[in-house]
């Protein structure tokens, strides 16, 4: 049997760099495919008329795919190919159908700095979603903070992330 | 005619000046309107030119478009969060400082009490110019530049409403607390509603028009027809000017197309760049040494009285704005640049100028003013810097100065090794001076992209910052040169239109996913 693809969501943030060499250590163990994703959600730009809230979806698209991009080049110094993705919509339900979507085996993401108002992901919050995910799509959830931890969904532990080189 | 050509020969002249001071100061660590200042007091000793400033050419002419383009700009929803703070500084925080000032100022100064509270009154609008261009540079939280922006936005219609009042007293010897109390609200509340509706109307043509030059002249109509019409019906011009930019700049820029938006914040920008020009270079070029060297001690009691009612209001009253608020605060650290940042400016000048040849002491009354203002400017706006240093509240993290600084670096080496390599062309390098200084230059610049990639590592958001910044620049580039096409021909007129406007989409999105990015790391 096949193994589903690692699917690694990103945006480009403070934990973004150490998710994604997660993620390419994890696909290079297990010999798995591995997905970068971006979802640009511009859900904060929902107010704004139409013409300029669908030219802030594509520039939002456009950010991900040059970040991603660049993923894809590091992945690949490591001797990983890995595929790119950039999907528009409200971040967590567009991730869990893209999981359901691609059969994906595991789901790798970054969890930002201290709560806040703001934030797309609080640590508290990925951890509550990841376990959903785990639940909901059947995948492995790995949730990588800045300085490099992993926390697992549903396994409750938590683990240095594989130096990468 | 004559007289015509002479104010335009006056205005070219300070526009001269004003420029040559833009340009220089970009060189020295002073604010702008403080050279300014400094630069018209040592045109004022030299008398080259005499200029007459009446209290209606800074009232009517320089003070809306500097008050509508600051309401313009401020944004609701984050003037919404310290809105107690504001209100507070801005209606008792002016009628604290005009009895205190008063208070202290007859009793030391020996003025009567009349004439002193009129002096409180035309000395408690703040101004914010050189304290908030100085926040920008030092890129203090975007929160507290809205605190001083809006208490002064707000004091400047206040504090004319209440001098009106105190000179009112002073000249005929009568004061009635309620009638005094009803003219007040009466005053402030037309004018605010007057603004309101003006503005509310300009928004909804707005809305209906999709042309950037009349959508930008309507705000110039809205701008000065605003302050016209409440001065004509006897209600506050100034206080209706902020309610009509806040209103047109909140919800009447919601239809229009980022090319209107851009054009309408060039305009703006450019207008209250003028009006803070002259205005402060006028203030520079009205003060007469000699006068404040005969009123020093007055001007020392006004000065004193100034810091001592500064310092009651910022701190006690934002005591109970924070209660009133049940929980946005002003962080206590901030209370100190509100104070030390509390420099006054255009608004004292236009009402001491205005002030009646009968009022007691007005001479003594005006080099006070002139006194005050050149000291908050030259002492407080000089100093406010390195109180915002030393509090620590400039923006940004250390990794984001650190990166800011080798990006500075490297585009400087870059430069260098241009120019070397221009110098080898011409002749001037031999073979082994320009390997070697190469090697030097190439060393360096690894070290700075080393330095780069290890921050872009480590904080691996300033790599999507940098990205967005990027897209903006590489935007900014085509627009140019779509501008150079339309120029030279290659493209028709609405060819151009149609290119420009997608164009300005682009960068009013990324300029709204920089500031939503902005917010996620801020909060």
């Amino acid at each position: 049997m096949t193994l589903g693809p690692i699917v690694c969501a990103t945006r480009g943030g403070e934990a973004s760099r150490s998710t994604q060499e997660h993620a390419v250590a994890l696909a290079e163990e297990r010999g798995a495919a591995l997905i970068f994703l971006y979802v640009a959600d511009y859900e904060f730009a929902a107010s704004l008329e139409p013409r300029l809230l669908e030219t802030v979806r594509d520039e939002l698209a456009n950010l991900g795919l040059a970040l991603l991009s660049i993923a894809q080049r590091r992945a690949a110094r490591k001797g990983i190919k890995a595929q790119v993705a950039v999907l528009c919509g409200p971040v967590r339900e567009t991730i869990h159908h893209y999981l359901v979507q691609t059969h994906a085996s595991m789901l790798v993401l970054g969890a930002s700095g201290p709560p806040t108002r703001h934030r797309v992901f609080t640590p508290e919050e990925v951890l509550h979603f990841a376990e959903s995910v785990a639940k909901g799509a059947g995948a492995e959830v790995h949730v990588v903070t800045p300085e490099g931890k992993v926390l697992k969904a549903g396994a409750g532990t938590e683990s240095p992330a594989k130096p990468t080189g | 005619m004559s007289s015509l050509i002479s104010a335009e020969v006056i205005i070219v002249v300070l526009m001269l000046v004003a420029t040559v001071v833009a340009i220089v100061i970009r060189r020295v660590r002073l604010p702008y309107t403080v050279s300014l200042v400094l630069v018209g007091l040592l045109i004022a000793a030299w008398r080259p030119i005499t200029v007459e400033v009446t209290p209606e050419l800074i009232l009517a002419i320089f003070v809306p478009p500097l008050v509508f383009e600051a309401a313009f700009h401020l944004d609701i929803r984050l003037l919404r969060g310290g809105l107690a703070s504001i209100v507070f500084l801005a209606v008792p925080g002016v009628i604290v400082t005009a009895i205190l000032v008063g208070g202290v100022v007859a009793l030391g100064a020996g003025l009567s009490v009349g004439p002193a509270v009129v002096f409180g009154a035309l000395i408690s609008a703040t101004d914010p110019v050189a304290v908030v261009s100085l926040f920008r540079a030092l890129g203090v939280p975007e929160r507290l530049g809205v605190a001083v922006e809006g208490e002064s936005l707000f004091n400047d219609g206040t504090a004319i409403v209440v001098f009106q009042i105190a000179l009112s007293a002073a000249v005929s010897g009568e004061f009635r607390f309620a009638d005094s109390l009803f003219r007040f609200l009466e005053v402030a509340i037309g004018g605010l509603a007057i603004g309101l509706a003006l503005g509310w109307l300009v928004a909804q043509l707005m809305a209906r028009i999709d042309d950037r030059l009349i959508e930008t002249t309507l705000t110039a109509l809205l701008a000065y027809g605003t302050y016209l019409a409440a001065e004509r019906l006897h209600v506050s011009g100034v206080l209706a000017v902020v309610a009509a930019g806040m209103y047109s700049g909140n919800m009447g820029l919601r239809g229009a197309s980022p090319t209107t938006r851009i054009m309408l914040f060039s305009l703006w920008e450019f207008l209250a760049f003028l009006s803070n020009s002259l205005i402060f270079l006028l203030i520079g070029l009205n003060v007469h040494i000699s006068e404040l060297a005969a009123n020093a001690t007055p001007i020392a009691v006004a000065v004193g009285a100034v810091l001592l009612s500064r310092a009651i209001v910022v701190y006690g009253l934002s005591w109970l704005a924070d209660v009133a608020s049940r929980g946005t605060r002003i962080p206590f650290q901030w209370r100190h640049i509100l104070f030390w940042g509390g420099l006054r400016g255009a608004i004292s000048l236009a009402l001491a100028l205005s002030l009646p040849l009968t009022l007691a002491a007005r001479g003594t009354l005006q080099a006070m003013t002139f006194g005050v203002l050149l000291f908050t400017l030259l002492a407080q706006g000089t100093t406010v810097q390195f109180l915002v240093k030393a509090l620590g509240i400039t923006g940004g993290s250390e990794h984001q100065r650190d990166f800011e600084r080798r990006v500075g670096q490297s585009f400087a080496l870059q430069a260098g090794m241009r120019r070397l390599a221009q110098l080898r062309e011409e002749g001037l390098l031999s073979q082994d001076m320009w390997s070697g200084l190469q090697a030097n230059f190439r060393a360096q610049k690894d070290q700075v992209m080393r330095e780069i990639s290890r921050l872009f590592r480590v904080h691996a958001e300033l790599e999507r910052d940098t990205l967005l910044q990027v897209r903006r620049e590489v935007l900014l580039a085509e627009r140019a040169a779509l501008d150079d096409a339309l120029r030279r021909g290659v493209i028709s007129e609405p060819i151009y239109d149609e290119l420009r406007r997608n164009m300005d989409y682009r960068l009013e999105a990324v300029r709204l996913i920089q500031e939503h990015e902005h917010g996620l790391e801020e909060s």
